[in-house]
């Protein structure tokens, strides 16, 4: 037993060694408050993330074979396309980012999680609206808005779930034993504060005309603000650190990237809208604060860098780390490439085309995703008390998402670029540059099949430690020995 | 809903936000968040009395084992 001494006395505790018990028994009773909630959300977007994955997968083959599966409406582009979004961001990353926030507060607040009933209700809610709302969009019932396709009722749903999931949060955090907020709880509690009031209002039908489409573009770019974007940074701050062993690099820039993100970020939306029949100085207002945004990601960039830097070594066999850093990489190259995207230039040449799937691809996938999956790999083993069965499975789950989503985010930005290009050229026939487009969107399908193939070894291997099955290991799952990555 | 009303709405929640906004900032400038204690200390949050500072802490079942593969059945 770590802390007992034997001597010719007879046994004897380290000095200190009673505080260190105390400490690992609080913690094993905020994990246990913790581990319910959590893992009914994490299952919940697992299966989401299944659901969704196959939605977009089948309609990204029907962009280039539109005749396949055409005959039947429910599984038309028009249909299938909106409920892969819609089950990937608020089912997927809203249900897995609402564990890993359940987990987080108990472990950042060290203390149990308060209102745990009200969680329960709100995974239960938030699935019934997700099942609605998908069943609904399939049927044809859709509100017409990118992002906010899901009707009224489902919608509704989802709303009360979120709040009903904040207040168990702030309850939990009025009751904390740490007089520190540490940067990822600011994070994780302005999200909660912000997204509500959006989504709310977003849904609530308040305007018509170009004011509409103002909105959408304000609600569609802050939901990634508000909600998405604060779940992978959350994630980020606490286990890149937490994972090495060693404390972020400047806590002074995590904060000041905190302050300068909340400053910034949510003046962004109306750059989706360059050209667009909206007053110029409102667009002109949102490219300048696209361009702030440098502000927080440099903070966050050289933090998370710089953190990581001299550690690499623990990159190649920890699978929490890998994805996690894997994932802060592509938050620095998702946010460079946004700012200079909302240029009026490059606006120009991108607008209306695949380049923009792409960068939202690199966003919710190749950052908050892959933070999402980093986390998972770290709590689930702690709360089932089960190492991961299969590192390989493992392997083979980083692999086909990080190749997949690297050749879907390649294959888009060249092959929207040059669909640009063209569509800015009057002599070539529209449907030319359609039939142009056609090898970039076959291998944007082959990056989604392998996606796909990815989520559901992943899936699979979740189900394994949820139920404790499979062989049991003694030693941490890693990728290959720290002792051979250290003799390196 | 008509223009004025849904202005008057949007302004409402606007102004209620940044209100929330300030007295969360000022909140933290009261319990000194960032005083030089708070962010000399405060990235050592995350980490518990168990965890040895400079050790990866990616690994809860320790006892060792040969190789990384190898398993061993209940």
């Amino acid at each position: 037993m770590r802390g007992l001494q034997t001597d010719q006395a007879g046994p004897r505790l380290d000095p200190g060694a009673g505080e260190k018990f105390r400490d690992e028994l609080q913690r094993i009773g905020i994990d246990d408050s913790s581990a319910s909630p959590t893992v009914f959300y994490l299952a919940s977007g697992i299966l989401w993330l299944l659901i969704g994955s196959f939605a977009g997968a089948v309609a990204s083959f029907k962009l280039h074979l539109p005749e396949w599966l055409g005959n039947e409406a429910t599984l038309t582009f028009g249909r299938l396309r909106p409920v892969h979004l819609n089950t990937v961001t608020y089912g997927w990353i809203s249900l897995a980012g609402c564990g890993m926030i359940v987990w987080l507060m108990g472990r950042l607040c060290r203390t149990q999680i308060r209102w745990a009933g009200l969680l329960y209700l709100s995974a239960l809610l938030w699935n019934l609206g997700l099942l609605l709302g998908s069943v609904l969009v399939l049927a044809g019932y859709d509100a017409g808005m990118e992002w906010l396709e899901f009707p009224l009722p489902a919608a509704a749903l989802i709303a009360a779930a979120f709040v009903l999931f904040a207040v168990s949060m702030f309850r939990t955090f009025v009751a904390r034993q740490v007089e520190h907020v540490y940067v990822s709880l600011w994070y994780i509690l302005a999200s909660m504060t912000w997204f509500p009031v959006l989504y709310v209002i977003a849904n609530a039908g308040l305007y018509q005309g170009v004011g509409e489409a103002a909105m959408n573009w304000w609600y569609g770019h802050n939901a990634i603000t508000v909600w998405f974007t604060p779940i992978g940074l959350a994630g980020a701050y606490y286990f890149i650190p937490k994972v090495i062993g060693r404390p972020i690099y400047s806590y002074y820039l995590g904060l000041l990237g905190f302050w300068s993100f909340a400053l910034f970020y949510n003046w962004n939306g109306l750059h989706h809208l360059v050209g667009g029949p909206l007053p110029t100085w409102a667009i002109s207002v949102s490219i300048v604060a696209s361009l702030m945004m440098f502000v927080p990601v440099l903070a966050v960039a050289v933090n998370h860098h710089m953190t990581a830097l001299g550690h690499l070594r623990i990159v190649s066999y920890s699978p929490t780390l890998r994805f996690v850093v894997f994932g802060a990489m592509s938050y620095t190259a998702v946010s460079f490439q946004g700012s200079l995207e909302a240029t009026r230039t490059i606006q120009e040449v991108v607008h209306f085309t695949h380049y923009t799937i792409g960068h939202a691809h690199l966003g919710m996938y190749a950052f908050v995703s892959m933070i999402l999956f980093g986390a998972i790999y770290y709590i689930l083993p702690r709360l089932a008390k089960w190492e991961w069965p299969y590192p390989t499975l493992i392997k083979m789950h980083f692999w086909l998402s990080a190749v997949g989503v690297a050749i879907y985010f390649l294959a888009l930005t060249i092959g929207g670029w040059v669909q640009g290009l063209e569509l800015n050229t009057p002599s070539i026939p529209f449907v030319d540059v359609v039939r142009s487009t056609i090898p970039y969107l076959w291998a944007r399908s082959i990056g989604g099949t392998l996606m796909t193939a990815g989520h559901c070894v992943f899936a699979y291997h979740c189900a394994l430690i949820i139920y404790r099955a499979g062989p049991r290991r003694f030693a941490p799952a890693w990728f290959r020995r720290a002792e051979e990555a250290a003799a390196e | 809903m008509t223009l004025l009303p849904a202005a008057i709405l949007i302004l409402a929640v606007a102004v209620a936000g940044a209100a929330f906004a300030l007295s969360a900032f000022l909140w933290a400038l009261r319990t000194h968040q960032f005083s030089v204690k708070h962010m000399n200390e405060g990235a050592f949050v995350i980490f518990d009395k168990t965890d040895r500072l400079g050790e990866p802490t990616d690994q809860i079942f320790k006892k060792p084992a040969p190789d990384p593969d190898e398993r061993t059945a209940d």
